[in-house]
């Protein structure tokens, strides 16, 4: 969805038709949802907190700054929910999840592949990068899943640019020395 | 095979499975729960006024009508041009040629790219090319006036400052990122 269909149609919600509004909720709905899941892995809790998510922006639209990707200032509120409700539960905002494996699906696992490839299998690192604290996982998702530029990703975490680059060049610096644990200990 | 070029696949691989992380689906009708709970909103005057002034707006009008602000715009151009000596088509934000450079006489590094404010911090189309005459990497690029951060990634995974820059800026994560300040005609390292 371009910025410019979205400044239209947070300005229509804005000047009383809360309508259009679902567009922004459908097509952001899968990664807020998936953030929150990682979070709290139980899918009720998950879905409670991805509506909070959505209805704090629209709450909030007001402030939103016009000219900017909406996804991004949306992730930064989704987080700010994640923290809220785990600092409620008593807990910090660094969760692992159960059997990450057991989200992996048959068909995104890999063919027989080459040295490297051979011995980094996804169930590996998708567990890996469940077990990361989630500054640094979120950082990584942001950027390779959903392909957001530096800027945006500095914006969705609430830090600067260069933190942004940091956090990735660190959080794949975490993988490989994981990764390089398990195979001497092996 | 080397660390660095077994670092290099690992990072490979990494990126390309981050890619695939798997996702759960939405639950069912979850739009349509989050609209339930919203109220329309009631926009102030201000607000409404505001947004009126910042929102796109359409003219209606005829050719005919036209004419007469085409012919004043003609004029106005037309008029700027010879006061200016014919140099309109040279305004506009003027690039400037810059030189990014890091010494490595022994060629550590296999490859060193400029990742910048300038470039969104990517790495596309930024990669240097080592002058084994001068032992050090270089690149051209043009940048417009202003102040620039950048650093160097290194092997594609390390970060370093240009050691060269006068003035840094703390990232606020440990790190200094290196300022170019590129002023008209030529670049001044601040």
């Amino acid at each position: 969805m371009d910025i410019e269909y979205e400044a239209e149609i947070i300005r229509e919600v804005l000047l009383g038709n809360p309508q259009p509004f679902e567009s922004l909720v459908r097509e952001y709905q899968r990664p807020v949802f998936n953030l929150m899941l990682r979070t709290v892995n139980d899918v009720d809790v998950a879905a409670d907190l991805a509506q909070e998510a959505f209805t704090k922006a629209y709450a909030r639209l007001e402030t939103f700054k016009p000219g900017k990707r909406f996804f991004p200032w949306l992730y930064s509120l989704a987080l700010n929910v994640a923290r809220d409700h785990l600092r409620s539960q008593g807990r910090d905002f660094h969760v692992f999840m159960g059997d990450p494996a057991v989200m992996s699906r048959s068909e995104d696992r890999p063919d027989e592949r080459q040295f490297v490839e051979d011995r980094l299998d996804s169930d590996k690192v998708f567990a890996f990068v469940q077990e990361m604290a989630p500054k640094y996982r979120e950082a990584l998702l942001l950027r390779y899943k959903l392909d957001l530029s530096m800027q945006e990703i500095g914006e969705a975490l609430g830090i600067t640019v260069s933190g942004a680059k940091m956090r990735i060049s660190r959080g794949l610096e975490m993988i490989r020395d994981k990764f390089k644990e398990v195979s001497d200990v092996r | 095979m080397s660390d660095r070029n077994e670092d290099r696949l690992l990072d490979a691989e990494i990126i390309k499975n981050v890619r695939r992380m798997p996702e759960e689906s939405v639950p069912f009708d979850f739009s349509n729960k989050v609209m339930a709970g919203l109220e329309p909103k009631t926009p102030s005057v201000w607000l409404r006024l505001k947004l009126w002034l910042t929102g796109p707006m359409s003219l209606t009008f005829t050719p005919l009508q036209t004419i007469p602000a085409l012919a004043c715009l003609i004029a106005l151009v037309m008029l700027g041009a010879m006061q200016m000596g014919g140099s309109v088509l040279d305004e506009g934000v003027r690039l400037t040629t810059v030189q990014f450079s890091l010494s490595d006489t022994n060629k550590a590094a296999r490859t060193v790219s400029v990742i910048g404010s300038f470039n969104d911090w990517k790495t596309e189309q930024s990669t240097m090319w080592y002058d084994d005459k001068h032992g050090k990497w270089i690149l051209e690029a043009k940048l417009p006036p202003g102040d620039h951060e950048y650093m160097f990634l290194v092997d594609e995974a390390k970060l370093v400052s240009d050691p060269q820059a006068a003035m840094t800026r703390d990232d606020g994560f440990g790190n200094k990122n290196s300022i170019l300040f590129v002023n008209g005609d030529h670049e001044q390292p601040i």
